[in-house]
């Protein structure tokens, strides 16, 4: 459904121009059907992958398209439902006004804009009374459903969503999540970025991660945190002496408990204890969670 | 692609959000308030009080007119650029073209109800002073209307790629341009004849006037105030072709500021 190569965009700024680049050549496919979370750091380049995917900037270089066609061609946008970061909206119009308005835009009309308005709403749960009042009396939280509610007016096949749950309570989280997984099961692709890692976490099938402007890690979430460095933690049936263990194996503080830092060292405790006949009581491998891959991806990047 | 039912819907909506708008209001009345003070200028004046009162209600609605095409004008695509509302719309099937032109169809169908207003109020005050309304003033009103589309269509393209601030001074200068542009052509050839200018001056100065006059559109065609208040008739089709002149200039000033805009980005 996406498909990006190479992609760069730089940024130029100040009264000299000075060039920034936001995107230095990411890569990447995303296959219809799939929920798609796009994660980084603040200022890592993600919603500017967004707005070029959904035709607002343009690129440097590289290509992008959307069901094979270019993101700029308004075609292309009819497939495509956006909501941008902390969406902003006429704030003189009432909320269902406002629907009305997109929905006009997307050919829809008289009965079938109004059923398709309704469908919205419960989608995202808001069709409460407060869709009538205008727009700037919103709070964030139903600020953020409106504009969850507008790019789905369409039926997309494409669901491009810019930290679609930053600034909600817990309620509202749900909410959104409860949402795109709904919309998922309708046949909508989704990407979307996301801060709050631990619903990544719970809803992505592939996760990208990019830090200052360079995609690295992709893949699912299990992959992701498999990659980056597994610690394994080892009980022995017998006292052993740190000295005497294989590299990267440390002790836990207990003499029967050890910790092999990767799955070499692993390897190696295990060898050792089975040619000194020692009996091993329990082993559990403890994966990185995806905040701390990214942690340390950050860290990377800033060293 | 332009989609025209996309346009009346984006049209209407600017229309829309522009009556919502408090700079409107305050023009509007201050206009009105100004007009009747015609009635005064009239009795204070050592003219005639009808001519007074329509050349000076001519000028108002002109230059009110002018105050809406630059500041509502302006403020209109800067505010949708400001306030991101532009990322939501922008991200629809709908090419940056139709949003451009919906947008100016938008604020001419204000300017439209502005002078609609502004000429009941108008004919209103030569009606109570007894001052010789007749129906010759349309075709001054009609061509006000037209230089106010195409003023319009100056502050879209200026406001297109650049800050509200010199998209107002920008609009206003060419504005004047346009006003000024057929004076100092005759001025320059006048200049000439009596002898004042000779050699390779003369002839700069001619070609930069020529120039000026070319590229800037001739606003000063738009006021024919002169001619309906003394009722003088005008030149054969001479709205037909002040129209087409000014759909000429407003198709190329939407042409310009549509290809800028959709090389824009929007962060």
């Amino acid at each position: 459904m996406i498909q990006i190569e190479n992609l760069t965009k730089t940024y130029r700024t100040g009264f000299f121009m000075h060039q920034k680049p936001a995107l230095k050549g990411i890569s990447l496919s995303v296959p219809r059907g799939m929920i798609y979370g796009f994660i980084g750091p603040n200022g890592a380049g993600k919603s500017t992958t967004i707005k070029i995917l959904t035709g607002l900037l343009g690129a440097d270089s590289g290509k992008v398209a959307i069901a094979g066609m270019p993101p700029k061609r308004p075609q292309t946008r009819k497939i495509l439902g956006y909501c941008p970061e902390q969406p902003y909206f006429y704030d003189y119009l009432s909320g269902r006004e406002l629907l009305s308005f997109y929905g006009r835009l997307v050919g829809l009309e008289g009965a079938t804009l109004n059923a398709r308005i309704q469908w919205a709403l419960q989608t995202v749960h808001a069709d409460k009374d407060w869709i009538d009042r205008r727009l700037r009396t919103y709070s964030k939280g139903m600020m953020q459903r409106v504009g969850l509610a507008q790019s789905i007016l369409s039926k997309p096949e494409l669901l491009i969503l810019d930290e679609p749950m930053s600034g909600l309570d817990p309620m509202g989280r749900r909410d959104v999540r409860e949402a795109i997984l709904s919309l998922n099961q309708e046949g909508v692709t989704i990407f979307y970025s996301s801060h709050l890692l631990s619903d990544v976490e719970s809803i992505s099938e592939r996760v990208a991660m990019i830090v200052d402007g360079k995609i690295v890690r992709e893949g699912t979430v299990e992959e992701i945190t498999e990659s980056a460095s597994t610690e394994y933690h080892v009980r022995t049936g017998q006292t052993l002496l740190e000295q005497d263990l294989p590299q990267n194996v440390v002790s836990t503080g207990h003499p029967q408990e050890w910790v092999c830092k990767d799955a070499t060292s692993k390897d190696a405790f295990l060898s050792y204890c089975l040619s000194h006949n020692i009996s091993i009581e329990k082993m559990e491998n403890s994966r990185p969670s995806l905040e701390e891959v990214l942690t340390k991806e950050i860290a990377r990047a800033e060293s | 692609m332009l989609s025209l039912k996309n346009i009346a819907i984006i049209a209407w909506n600017t229309f829309r959000e522009s009556v919502r708008d408090k700079i409107l209001y305050n023009i509007v009345f201050l206009t009105i308030a100004l007009a009747f003070f015609s009635i005064v200028l009239g009795e204070w004046s050592v003219f005639d009080r009808a001519h007074v009162i329509k050349s000076t209600t001519l000028s108002i609605m002109s230059l009110s007119g002018l105050l809406i095409s630059v500041f509502v004008g302006i403020s209109l695509v800067q505010k949708e650029i400001q306030r991101k509302t532009v990322l939501t719309l922008l991200s629809k099937p709908i090419s940056r073209g139709t949003f451009i032109l919906g947008k100016y169809l938008g604020l001419m169908g204000v300017v439209a109800v502005h002078l609609s207003i502004l000429s009941a109020v108008y004919y209103s005050i030569l009606f109570l002073t007894h001052s010789s309304p007749t129906l010759s003033l349309l075709q001054a009103i009609y061509l006000v209307f037209w230089e106010l589309a195409i003023v319009v269509a100056i502050a879209l393209l200026f406001s297109s790629f650049s800050t509200p601030v010199l998209s107002a001074l920008f609009t206003l200068g060419v504005y004047f341009a346009g006003h000024l542009s057929g004076q100092l052509l005759e001025q320059v050839r006048f200049v000439q004849r009596m002898g004042e200018i000779t050699g390779g001056m003369s002839t700069l100065l001619e070609k930069a006037a020529v120039v000026i006059h070319a590229v800037f559109p001739g606003l000063y065609r738009y006021n024919i105030s002169a001619y309906v208040i003394h009722g003088v008739a005008l030149p054969d089709n001479y709205l037909l072709w002040s129209s087409l002149y000014a759909i000429g200039y407003i198709s190329v000033f939407l042409g310009i500021a549509s290809w800028w805009f959709s090389r824009r980005d929007f962060l």
